[in-house]
């Protein structure tokens, strides 16, 4: 297992020092000078182009300047905003709990949802019931987000009024930041408002949360139908009916756990997508998370802020499949004993 | 009273082709405490009929019977769920494939211990802890020496045999009544066949278990069991004591199943034809009507387009028009 995780960490520094090399390039192809693409800062002192060129080592050859660049980016040195004149990383930092909040909350419904929906569009024997799922499922999955998410916007925010469509919480609150996640900060927060503060930040992430799952809720449901569906045939199934087991330990104890497998697995091939849907979530739910903190980069011409979140996004996207790819190994006895056998 | 008794079960399955009659009319009676041998070619129905005892039909079947008695209760009367109080607890099944019976996604260990009794005495917090000390003392029982190391690993890191042993213990360890053993040395090496069916022989004898032990192999059978019934394509072709059945066969079929197993005296000539009846058991959609041995019986008349009810003399019985040794046929379907 040892020599398995130390294969994955490698596999995660060869992507991203790959990724970073991709950066790098592209960076030089910026329309603008290589030291304001660099460092964003709008109008340097002559210490401030000095200090930029030594680092970024400008005037050596390509091969330095891409090893200088590494070093600064990896040391955590994304250079200042070019709108703002902050350094990026802070507005990063800031940004990033917001999207994990998201994404949590999202996934956490897709899953709580979408396993026991499987479960049940597997069991069902009535027709009825089996076909009214796929159909949803069908539908949810075909929806373009940004098409629902508007329309949600509209029913609920606008004609009915009943939740809001943008922001985290209320601008009257006023809540430290903590933890960077709001539900949180708002319980950790000392005010008297604090729970009507709570109940206002869960109001605001109800339509964002519901438009970022319904994809991956959908793509939960389908995996976990056919698996269950694959499963229940199998002769340990019969073996277990077989031993006198009620049909609710079989489908918890021994089909469950071997559906999940391949629903961890696709949820793992299912990031990329999830992370760019989020994206455009955050955009349409003005939510300040990474994504339309990008996208307003990429508006803006803010080259530091477009590496900086190019860079945070894609190494947070190959960190979580690889960590998915090892979970999924360490649930999937099966697996280990092919790792073992490679070895 | 006999423990089981199974009268005229026919099994239908739903094929794209229309309707199949996999199993007609056959019977079975086994008594308390006995060693009974299903002997059959494969495809003869065997796992359909051990199935349809135990209650796990397949989703296109139709079964009928005359008569179904599980120890005085009818079977075919009882709901799905009463059905499945008694599997596990009355009656129990081991597979012919033991590694893909057990869970590959949680060790042996787990799964042995959720097979085991819970002992209601206890209060709740000891009953985990006494439910793998039972285990534990059934994997003994089956001849597991390294208990710890058994129960700590998955189906796939152990061998069949060993598999089959778990299996074995986990069926056994309820108390049941009945043990349908289908199969359960197939793809085995011979010590560890014989280690399997000494093992069910002493759970026969100890624990006075009535096993039905399916198998294809009629020599196998015949040093294990006290009664034999031969089936062929679904039909039950003769019944009765083994000594019996062996030294004086009724039945046309039974007299070749003893023909033609290979005697290793060495009398047979190099690459001579090993002796079979002619032709070959007939697929699920070509079946003959009347008796299913018809086209390939060497006794075969006319009248064997009818299918022959189940004789009975003393305590044998046969389905046969002309048996040998002219035996007069009580007709048993009517009692």
């Amino acid at each position: 297992m040892g020599r398995y995780l130390l294969r994955r960490l490698n596999l995660f520094l060869a992507t991203s020092l790959v990724l970073i090399g991709v950066l790098f390039i592209a960076t030089s192809h910026f329309p603008v000078e290589q030291q304001y693409a660099l460092t964003g800062i709008a109008s340097p002192t002559a210490e401030q182009l000095a200090l930029g060129r030594s680092e970024y080592k400008l005037d050596s050859n390509q091969f330095r300047q891409f090893l200088a660049y590494t070093e600064q980016r990896v040391s955590g040195n994304l250079g200042v905003s070019i709108t703002s004149q902050k350094p990026v990383i802070d507005e990063l930092i800031q940004v990033l709990p917001a999207s994990f909040e998201l994404a949590i909350v999202a996934g956490i419904l897709a899953m709580c949802l979408g396993v026991p929906l499987g479960i049940l569009a597997s069991l069902s024997k009535n027709k009825i019931t089996q076909h009214t799922i796929m159909a949803i499922t069908l539908t949810g999955y075909s929806i373009p987000v940004f098409w629902l998410g508007l329309t949600l916007s509209l029913w609920f925010g606008v004609e009915l009024g009943w939740l809001p469509i943008s922001g985290r919480i209320n601008l009257l609150y006023e809540i430290e930041p903590v933890t960077g996640f709001m539900l949180i900060d708002t319980l950790l927060s000392q005010s008297i408002y604090r729970i009507s503060a709570f109940l206002d930040a869960m109001q605001h992430i109800v339509l964002p949360a519901i438009t970022l799952a319904v994809l991956p809720f959908t793509v939960v449901v389908r995996i976990t139908r056919s698996a269950m569906l694959h499963i229940m045939n199998e002769p340990y199934i019969r073996a277990a009916e077989a031993r006198g087991l009620h049909t609710g330990t079989i489908v918890l104890r021994h089909a469950l756990p071997n559906a999940f497998i391949p629903v961890l697995k696709n949820m793992g091939l299912m990031l990329g997508t999830f992370a760019s849907y989020a994206m455009i979530v955050e955009v349409i739910f003005s939510w300040p998370g990474v994504g339309s903190w990008l996208v307003s980069g990429i508006y803006q011409r803010d080259y530091t802020v477009i590496q900086g979140g190019v860079l945070s996004v894609a190494l947070i996207i190959i960190f979580f499949s690889i960590f998915i790819e090892v979970l999924h190994n360490a649930f999937n006895p099966i697996s280990r004993k092919e790792i073992y056998a490679a070895n | 009273m006999p423990l089981l008794d199974i009268r005229n079960l026919t099994i239908e399955l739903d094929t794209p082709r229309g309707r199949v009659k996999a199993l007609e009319r056959v019977c079975l009676t086994i008594n308390p405490g006995e060693l009974h041998g299903l002997v059959g070619e494969s495809g003869s129905g065997r796992s359909l009929l051990a199935r349809a005892i135990l209650g796990v039909p397949g989703h296109n079947w139709t079964v009928t019977a005359d008569r179904m008695m599980w120890d005085g209760q009818n079977l075919m009367e009882m709901s799905s769920k009463q059905r499945r109080n008694l599997m596990g607890s009355e009656i129990a099944m081991i597979f012919q494939d033991p590694t893909s019976s057990l869970d590959p996604a949680i060790s042996v260990g787990s799964q042995i211990i959720e097979a085991m009794p819970t002992n209601k005495s206890l209060p709740f917090w000891k009953r985990g802890k006494f439910k793998k000390k039972t285990a534990e003392k059934w994997l003994h029982k089956v001849g597991i020496k390294n208990t710890e190391k058994v129960m700590e690993s998955y189906a796939w890191e152990l061998s069949e045999g060993e598999c089959q042993k778990v299996m074995i213990a986990m069926a056994v360890a309820n108390q049941p009544r009945l043990l349908i053993a289908d199969e359960p040395t197939d793809s085995m090496e011979l010590s560890t066949q014989a280690q399997i069916f000494r093992l069910l022989s002493k759970l026969n004898q100890l624990q006075n278990v009535s096993i039905l032990l399916i198998s294809h192999e009629l020599d196998t059978l015949a040093g294990w069991c006290d009664q034999l019934t031969v089936l062929y394509c679904g039909q039950v072709m003769e019944s009765g004591p083994t000594a019996e059945l062996l030294k004086r066969p009724f039945h046309p079929y039974t007299e070749a199943l003893i023909d033609n197993a290979p005697d290793y005296s060495g009398e047979l000539a190099h690459k001579s034809m090993m002796q079979t009846l002619p032709g070959s058991a007939p697929a699920l959609q070509h079946l003959p009507i009347g008796c299913r041995l018809g086209p390939r019986c060497p006794q075969a008349q006319k009248k064997c387009v009818s299918q022959p009810s189940l004789c009975h003399k003393k305590d044998r019985y046969f389905a046969c028009h002309f048996p040998y040794h002219n035996e007069s046929c009580n007709d048993d379907t009517s009692t």
